[in-house]
């Protein structure tokens, strides 16, 4: 290595070895240690405010900050309306220095604002700190620190937080004036829109894993000799997986790996396992052969018609034939139903429940219900049988480029993507291709790829997690993800509500009817309210005010929606919509099906309610503005569907009464009292009693997104492990 | 330590003398280089931050006092630098290992040879650790920080020949600590 040549060094290491020893301390690179970011803005916020508070002679921006409060003075509402543009030029008295101020703010004209950040107003010149602070106007009212970062004016709540769903004005009076001394002619406003409330419970984040490849530990098994004949069977507790091979042996393997155990070595269709998990039947040559894992003994039933196809419907075996259905009876086999006897007839599989058989009959797919003896076509002409729900409750085909899910009458449910599909118990399905894998959920939700790469003929394991398929003529497992979880209910109606509510806002009444059910239909027509609303006022912006779920059976939910209407850049008025939403049981979606109006009311007149959050104990009202607390006890009551006042008792903080002590019950009706008697802290009245009606929330928000019909809990009943592959039959 | 734009620079530390809210230019040119030596001293991302805010919060306090001797900037702010470690570790030293703080991606030797070269500017440097408070500093602000020896005297307070001696000194210690510990190969 080449001496890296510091003439400075030169009289201070005049040997070579202490040269190479420097050369050796100056070849490790500089590495860059960790920085963070917000240290490093932070720490420069920090010096600019100290070097602000050293050229200015005051205390540091921080320490005004949370200095005591000063009062910003409510302006009344009239006055504030006078500007409304982004950026106002104040005209200066002509006397001299700069001709024109110039008063600016990110924030004027936007929504969404967030919560928790000072109003910052900014000015083209230096001004006079106290005249300004003296003469800033704030609707609603709220109490408010001053604090200053060169030329412009930071303006803080108290409390920290802005209100939510709330139009803020915030004017710089004609009082203010520039460092020079020279007065303001005119006011400025400045308005935003704040944003909702945080949610009150973290929605669970979905944790989507898309991978390629061996990252779902799969594993080859074992090989199959070619292309297998049927798709594999699970035994009950996921430990072995029966297949055939292209010969036509039944074999089984344990899912860890290890010896292939022959169990019949030829001619063998249509294994099942049944839904104990205590047998293995299967068809060969002819014949029927159950293998019974506990005694290691294999039994024979002969037909008197050559079984095509069998399955279990619980205990017992089933089993078509050319001409109908079968089951063992006592003695001898008895027949379920016929099948048609015209056409090309073949039967394709049982239900897992034993309840129902898919047919092919010519170019149609039929569900023959074994209870009744009827068929039900699916789908098209030359659907695809594709397999069952674990339950036996709905079933996929193929049609066209897709995956139909439908019940086994033909009522279909949702549409997937298409692949082969396995579906799991935990209501995940896999879909198999030549290229990759995915997941999708029952109703079509929630679909990611887990990986690329050939998935043919996926099947999963009872434990839903572990599942086997075919590729390159080998039988391999692997794990898949957990599906994410799925929105709560209050989500996927918030979806709902905000799909409708903006499609309104935008005009399409079209695309806002599809929000609604026959009943939000009705009251969007003959109920007297409008989907559209034009005039001026005009509507310009709505929030959610509460929220509940209030009923699991079906999935229920109501919603409490602000339409706020505004003149030029002011609100002016708001009234509510009640929005009553239930789970549709055909297409298994949220639909709007109940919905009426309240009367307008104008603001500016007091402190308004802008956000109302119901569990079963506690109800949160948040308020515009800062309240005066002495007038909130008996200010705010809650009263049950006779008028009576229930005893609760209430604490305030931050614009938020919180009434605790309640015992609300499920599906009760309860209305919310604000009364004229509550005071901001400006001392204003609220202008009119406020109602809000409420429902006794369902305590537990189950939120499942679950097929209409499908039980809640859909785990299988844990079953004795079999001992695979102890008896080879002969 | 060279600075190709020494007349920006030295505008800039005259306007932060004069109104102390320029200060943040210089902030943002130096805050990396401080902060690395910083925390290549204390090796603990807190204790980088907190050295870090006192030894900015010190210079823009002592802004309007800062004479221009002709050397750079940063040799001032290194000066504040060691003067702020030094307090902090007065009693105690810092606790972490420095192996994971050189970066050993040199360029240059044949691929063979870099595992071994690696190896020893390891060993070259954890040795720096040890060597007494001045040396070290001295060698640091020299090998690492790649200032001028005229630089480092004013980060140290000490004369040019003095800063000569001290890296003398501390090379010649690591070359006798290498000699003890070099294995036989």
């Amino acid at each position: 290595m080449s001496w890296r040549h510091d003439p400075e060094l030169d009289d201070v290491l005049q040997d070579d070895e202490l040269r190479r020893l420097a050369t050796l301390l100056s070849a490790a690179e500089r590495a860059e240690p960790p920085v963070d970011d917000a240290f490093r803005s932070g720490l420069r916020r920090q010096l600019m405010n100290q070097a602000w508070s050293m050229s200015e002679g005051r205390d540091s921006w921080w320490r005004r900050a949370f200095a005591p409060p000063g009062l910003a003075w409510l302006g009344a509402a009239a006055g504030v309306v006078l500007i409304a543009s982004v950026v106002t030029y104040m005209t200066l008295q002509p006397t001299g220095g700069l001709t024109r101020v110039v008063v600016s703010s990110s924030m004027d004209g936007t929504t969404g604002v967030a919560l928790q950040q000072p109003i910052l107003v900014s000015f083209n010149q230096q001004m006079d700190h106290t005249s300004t602070q003296a003469a800033v106007q704030i609707t609603p009212a709220t109490t408010v620190t001053f604090s200053w970062e060169s030329n412009t004016l930071a303006v803080q709540p108290t409390n920290g937080n802005l209100a939510p769903n709330t139009q803020y004005q915030v004017t710089i009076g004609p009082g203010a004036r520039t460092a020079a001394g020279q007065q303001l002619a005119t006011p400025a406003t400045i308005t935003f829109v704040t944003q909702p409330p945080p949610a009150p419970t973290p929605t669970p984040s979905p944790v989507p894993t898309p991978t390629t490849g061996p990252a779902l530990g799969e594993r080859e098994l074992a090989p199959l000799g070619g292309t297998a004949a049927a798709p594999v069977q699970w035994s009950a507790d996921s430990t072995s997986v029966y297949f055939v091979n292209a010969k036509g042996a039944l074999d089984v393997v344990s899912a860890k790996g290890g010896a292939v155990t022959v169990i019949a070595p030829d001619g063998v269709t249509s294994p099942a396992v049944s839904p104990a998990g205590d047998r293995l039947a299967y068809i060969r040559g002819g014949k029927i052969e159950v293998l019974t894992f506990a005694a290691g003994s294999t039994a024979e039933l002969a037909p008197a018609a050559t079984p095509t196809v069998l399955g279990w419907a619980k205990d017992k075996l089933v089993w078509a034939t050319a001409g109908g259905i079968y089951t063992q009876g006592d003695q001898a086999a008895v027949q379920l139903a016929q099948l048609p006897s015209t056409g090309t007839v073949s039967v394709l599989s049982f239900s897992p429940d034993g309840a129902h058989v898919a047919y092919q009959r010519d170019q149609a797919l039929m569900v023959l219900d074994l209870g009744s003896g009827k068929s039900a076509a699916l789908g098209q002409a030359g659907a695809g049988f594709l397999g069952w729900s674990p339950d036996g409750a709905h079933l996929m085909y193929s049609s066209g480029d897709s995956i139909t899910v439908s019940d086994p009458l033909g009522n279909a449910t949702a549409t997937l993507p298409s692949g082969e599909p396995s579906w799991s118990a935990q209501d995940a399905i896999l879909l198999g291709s030549d290229t990759e894998l995915s997941q999708v959920r029952p109703d079509g939700s929630g679909a990611s790829r887990l990986s690329n790469g050939t998935y043919h003929a996926p099947q999963w394991a009872p434990d839903g997690s572990t599942f086997a398929f075919f590729r390159g003529g080998q039988l391999w497992v692997a794990i898949a993800p957990p599906m994410p979880a799925q929105p709560s209910l209050l989500d996927q109606a918030a979806t709902v509500v905000s799909s409708f509510m903006q499609a309104r806002l935008k005009g399409q009444a079209a695309d806002a009817a599809s929000f609604l059910d026959a009943g939000g239909q009705q009251a969007y027509t003959t109920g007297g309210l409008n989907l559209t609303i034009s005039g001026d006022p005009s509507f310009s912006r709505y929030y959610i005010l509460t929220q509940e779920v209030t009923g699991a059976e079906p999935d229920t939910a109501r919603f409490v929606v602000r339409l706020v209407l505004t003149h030029g850049k002011i609100d002016v008025s708001d009234f509510e919509e009640t929005l009553t939403l239930v789970r549709d049981p055909a297409s298994n979606k949220l639909l709007i099906d109940q919905a009426s109006a309240g009367t307008h009311r104008d603001l500016g007149k007091g402190a308004e309610v802008v956000g109302v959050l119901v569990t079963p104990d506690t109800i949160q009202v948040t308020f515009d503005s800062d309240l005066d607390p002495a007038t909130i006890a008996g200010g705010i009551v809650i009263l049950d569907a006779t008028g009576k006042q229930l005893e609760a008792s209430s604490t305030y903080s931050n614009k938020t009464v919180t009434i605790g002590g309640l015992a609300l019950k499920p599906g009760a009706q309860y209305r919310i009292v604000v009364l004229t008697t509550v005071r901001d802290v400006l001392g204003h009245n609220v202008a009119a009693e406020y109602d809000l009606e409420l429902i006794g929330p369902v305590a537990v928000n189950h939120g499942n997104g679950r097929l209409s019909g499908a039980p809640a809990t859909a785990s299988p009943s844990p079953s004795p492990s079999p001992a695979p592959g102890a008896t080879p039959a002969g | 330590m060279s600075d190709p734009s020494r007349d920006e620079e030295r505008e800039l530390v005259e306007h932060a003398k004069r109104d102390p809210r320029q200060f943040g230019a210089l902030y943002d040119r130096h805050f990396q280089q401080i902060y690395r030596f910083v925390y290549s001293r204390v090796r603990e991302q807190t204790a980088a931050e907190d050295v870090t805010s006192e030894v900015f919060m010190k210079a823009l306090k002592a802004m309007p006092r800062y004479q221009d001797t002709g050397r750079p900037f940063a040799a001032w702010l290194y000066q504040i630098a060691v003067n702020a470690i030094a307090d902090r570790y007065r009693t105690q030293r810092p606790a972490q290992p420095l192996d994971d703080f050189h970066d050993l991606s040199v360029a240059g030797p044949a691929l063979e040879d870099l595992a071994a070269h690696r190896d020893e500017i390891r060993r070259v440097w954890a040795l720096v650790e040890n060597l007494p408070p001045q040396q070290r500093t001295a060698l640091v602000l020299k090998f690492q920080e790649d200032m001028k020896i005229e630089d480092i005297a004013v980060a140290m307070g000490k004369s040019a020949g003095a800063v000569k001696l001290l890296i003398h000194r501390g090379v010649s210690k690591l070359r006798q600590d290498a000699d003890e510990l070099r294995p036989v190969e």
